[in-house]
C-alpha cells in the first residue's frame, strides 16, 4: 500500500484548504497545539501520525490498555464518529522533512545508540527500530512517527510497556521490545529520535 | 525423464523461443532442512566494526550494504520491492534464518540431477532471478564479489574466534571468493582445518531454516487466512502488500508484482512454514502454532506472484518439471483460475 504518497496527497489537500477544526478537537489543543504541534511537557506531538494510529490510541486510553491519568479522561470526550474527525484533523498537519538514513546506507556504526536504531541488538532479538517505523523513525501506517517527538514523552512510553501501563500494541509487538531495554539505552534513544528534524 | 527430453526438442526447434532453448539452471534447490536442536550453540561471527580497512574490507562492507539495501540495485538487477536482508534476517547474520557465514561453507555445491556443481556465485545469482524476480549480475562482477565477501567474512571470523584465532581473516582473490568455501584448495587457518571436517563445516547449526513436523490437518489457505488477518495483517497489509515509508518497503510485500516469483524458494509451502515459524511475526512476540504456520504459509503462497521465469509457455509442462513440491503452481484455489495463468512480469522495471 502507497501510503506514503496517500498521505502526501492528502496533505497537500489539507494545506490548500486548512483543515478545519472539528470542535471537539478544540479541547485537545491546550496539551497538543492547535495543530497538533505539541506542547512539551504537557502533550506529545499528534501532527506526523497516521489518522488510523490516533483514532487507534484514544480508543486504548478509553478502555484502559493506556493507562495516563490526563489523557483518559480526555479521551472520555469523544464518542462515535468524533474519534475519527479528530483523527483526521490531527494527522492533516505536516511536519518538518528529515532527509531519511536508510538502513544498509552504512555499515558501522560507532555509536550504539544508532546501531540499535539502523541494526538492532539481534543477540536479544531486538530488531532495528526503523525496520517497523520507516527509515528514520519516519512512521508508517500503525507506526508512530517517532522523528521529532518529545523526549520525555518517548522516554515514557517505553517505560509505561515496561511498567505494564501500556497495552494494545498486536500481539505485544512493541510492548517485547521495550521490555529488552535497559534504562541507559531508554534515555539515548528517546534523545536520538527527538533530535532527527 | 523422456516428457523433459522431448519439450526440450520443441523449445530448441522452436525459432521464437530460441533465446529460452538454453535452459535456466535450477539454482533454488531445496535445502537440507534439519529438526532445530534445543540448547543449540551457533556460529556468531565478529561484529563489523572489525571489517579491515583497504580494498578487501570495502568489499565486505559493499556485501553488507548491497544485502540490506538491495534497492540501490532496483532496475538493473533486481526487479521487485524486496531487500535480501528480508528473508535473512539481521542481515544474513541470524541463526535459522538461512545465515550467509553457514552458507558460505557449504558451496561448491556438487548436485546429483545434473552433474553441476553450483559454485556460491551462482547460488547468488539464483536468488536475484527468482527472490528478486530480477536479472542476476555477471560472474565476477563487483556485486557478486562483494556479497560473496561479506558471506566469506562473517562465516571465517566466526570459525577463527571459535577456534581461538585473533588475527584477521585472510584476504582472498575475487575468483576465489565467488567459488565458495567448501574446496578442497580453501585458505583456512591450521586450527579451523582441525577443529572441524569439510562436511561439518557445510553443515554448521543454525544453517537453512529450520525444519517443522508436518502439520495435524492438511495445510489450508482457508484457515491461513484467519492467521493472517490476526498476526501478519497489522505488518503486511491486508492486501499482502505491505507499507511503504520513504521510499523503502521496510515492511515487505508477501505476494503480488512487487515480491518474490513463482520459482523462489519462498512459494514453497513447506520452506515458507519453516521461515515462518521461526522467524514470524517479526520479533517473535509471539509464537505460532505449527498448524497456524502451515496454514498461513499456504494462505500466501495461493496468491498470484510475478511468473516463474523458466516459464515458456504452458503451465503444467513446467508444473510437472520445476513444481514436484508442496507449493500452489498451476493449482487452482477456490475455483478462481490456476496460479501462474495471471501472473505479473519477471524483472520489471519500478516504473512499470
Ligand atoms: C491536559 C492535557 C491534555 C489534553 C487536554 C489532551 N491530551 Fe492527549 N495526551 C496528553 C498526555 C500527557 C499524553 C501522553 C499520555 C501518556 O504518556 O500515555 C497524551 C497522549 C495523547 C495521544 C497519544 C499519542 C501517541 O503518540 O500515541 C493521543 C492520540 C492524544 N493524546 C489525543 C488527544 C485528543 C484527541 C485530545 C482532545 C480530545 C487530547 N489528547 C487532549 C495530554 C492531553
Ligand atoms: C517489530 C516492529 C517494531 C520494532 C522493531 C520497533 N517498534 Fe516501536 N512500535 C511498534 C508498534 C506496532 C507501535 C505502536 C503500538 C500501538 O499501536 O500501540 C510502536 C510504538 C512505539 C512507541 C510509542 C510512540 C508513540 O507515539 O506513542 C515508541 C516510543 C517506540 N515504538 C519506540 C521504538 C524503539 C526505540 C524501537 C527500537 C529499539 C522500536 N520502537 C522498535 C513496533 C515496533
Ligand atoms: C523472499 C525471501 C528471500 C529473499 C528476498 C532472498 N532470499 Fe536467499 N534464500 C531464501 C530461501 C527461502 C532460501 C533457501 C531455502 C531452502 O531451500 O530451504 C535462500 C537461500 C539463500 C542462500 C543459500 C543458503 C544456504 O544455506 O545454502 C543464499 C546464499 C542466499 N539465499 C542469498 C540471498 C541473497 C544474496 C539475496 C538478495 C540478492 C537473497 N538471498 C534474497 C529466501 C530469500
Ligand atoms: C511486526 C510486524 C510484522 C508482523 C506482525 C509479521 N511480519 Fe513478516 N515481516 C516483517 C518484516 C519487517 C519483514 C522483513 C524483515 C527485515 O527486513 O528485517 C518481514 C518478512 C516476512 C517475509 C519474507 C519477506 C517477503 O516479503 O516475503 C514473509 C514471508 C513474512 N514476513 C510473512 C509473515 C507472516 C506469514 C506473518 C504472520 C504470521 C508475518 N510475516 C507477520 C514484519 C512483520
Amino acid at each position: 500500500m502507497k501510503r506514503g504518497l496517500i498521505a502526501c496527497a492528502l496533505l497537500v489537500l489539507s494545506a490548500s484548504s486548512y483543515a478545519a477544526m472539528p470542535p471537539s478537537a478544540a479541547l485537545c489543543g491546550s496539551c497538543h497545539g492547535s495543530q497538533g504541534q505539541g506542547v512539551d511537557p504537557l502533550g506529545p506531538r499528534l501532527a506526523g501520525l497516521s489518522s488510523d494510529y490516533i483514532a487507534k490510541q484514544i480508543k486504548l486510553f478509553q478502555t484502559g490498555k493506556r493507562q495516563n491519568a490526563t489523557m483518559q479522561p480526555m479521551s472520555m470526550t469523544l464518542q462515535g464518529d468524533a474519534v475519527y474527525a479528530v483523527a483526521d484533523y490531527f494527522s492533516s498537519f505536516d511536519v518538518p522533512i528529515v532527509t531519511p538514513h536508510l538502513r544498509g546506507e552504512k555499515a558501522v556504526y560507532e555509536d550504539p545508540t544508532e546501531q540499535l536504531v539502523y541494526q538492532g541488538d539481534w543477540q536479544r532479538v531486538i530488531p532495528a527500530c526503523v525496520t517497523c517505523h520507516g527509515p528514520s523513525g519516519l512512521g508508517v501506517g500503525e507506526f508512530p512517527r517517532l522523528a521529532g517527538q518529545q523526549a520525555s514523552y518517548i522516554k515514557n512510553q517505553l517505560m509505561a510497556w515496561q511498567k505494564d501501563t501500556r497495552s494494545g500494541d498486536q500481539d505485544g509487538v512493541m510492548g517485547a521490545i521495550a521490555d529488552k531495554l535497559t534504562s541507559a539505552e531508554i534515555d539515548a534513544l528517546s534523545k536520538y529520535f527527538a533530535e532527527l528534524k | 525423464m523422456k516428457v523433459s527430453h522431448l519439450s526440450w526438442l520443441i523449445i530448441s526447434l522452436s525459432p521464437s523461443l530460441l533465446v529460452q532453448a538454453e535452459e535456466l539452471p535450477d539454482k533454488q534447490t531445496e535445502l537440507v532442512a534439519k529438526v532445530k536442536q534445543v540448547g543449540q550453540a551457533y556460529l556468531v561471527p565478529r561484529d563489523l566494526s572489525s571489517i579491515p580497512q583497504g580494498e578487501f574490507g570495502d568489499k565486505v562492507r559493499l556485501g553488507y550494504q548491497l544485502f540490506v539495501n538491495s534497492q540501490q540495485m532496483r532496475d538493473s538487477y533486481v526487479g521487485n520491492n524486496l531487500n535480501c536482508s528480508n528473508c535473512h534476517m539481521d542481515a544474513g547474520r541470524h541463526a535459522n534464518a538461512a545465515p550467509l557465514w553457514a552458507a558460505y561453507f557449504a558451496y561448491p555445491a556438487y548436485r546429483k540431477k545434473n552433474d553441476k556443481v553450483n559454485s556460491y556465485e551462482e547460488r547468488l545469482q539464483g536468488c536475484f532471478t527468482y527472490s528478486m524476480n530480477g536479472t542476476p549480475p555477471a560472474s565476477g562482477s563487483k556485486e557478486l564479489v562483494a556479497l560473496s565477501a561479506y558471506s566469506y567474512w562473517l562465516g571465517m571470523s566466526g570459525l577463527m574466534d571459535q577456534a581461538g584465532i585473533t588475527t584477521a581473516v585472510a584476504e582472498l582473490s575475487d575468483s576465489d571468493l565467488i567459488k565458495g568455501g567448501k574446496r578442497e584448495d580453501m585458505l583456512l587457518p591450521e586450527a579451523v582445518k582441525t577443529a572441524m571436517t569439510q562436511p561439518e563445516r557445510a553443515a554448521l547449526p543454525g544453517k537453512g531454516f529450520p525444519k517443522i513436523a508436518a502439520p495435524k490437518l492438511a495445510y489450508s489457505p482457508k484457515r491461513g487466512s484467519e492467521v493472517y488477518q490476526a498476526h501478519c495483517q497489522s505488518c503486511h497489509g491486508a492486501d499482502g502488500q505491505g507499507y511503504e515509508s520513504a521510499g523503502v518497503y521496510s515492511l515487505p510485500p508477501l505476494w503480488g508484482p512487487q515480491s518474490f516469483n513463482w520459482g523462489a524458494g519462498m512459494h514453497r509451502v513447506n520452506t515458507a512454514a519453516y521461515f515462518i515459524y521461526e522467524n514470524m511475526p517479526f520479533s517473535k512476540s509471539v509464537q505460532l502454532s505449527n498448524q497456524q504456520a502451515w496454514d498461513v504459509a499456504a494462505y500466501i503462497n495461493a496468491q498470484e506472484r510475478p511468473q516463474d521465469p523458466r516459464f515458456t509457455g504452458d503451465i503444467k509442462q513446467l508444473k510437472d518439471k520445476y513444481h514436484k513440491h508442496q507449493g500452489y503452481y498451476g493449482v487452482s484455489v477456490d475455483g478462481k483460475p490456476e496460479l501462474g495463468s495471471k501472473a505479473y512480469g519477471n524483472n520489471p522495471k519500478r516504473s512499470d
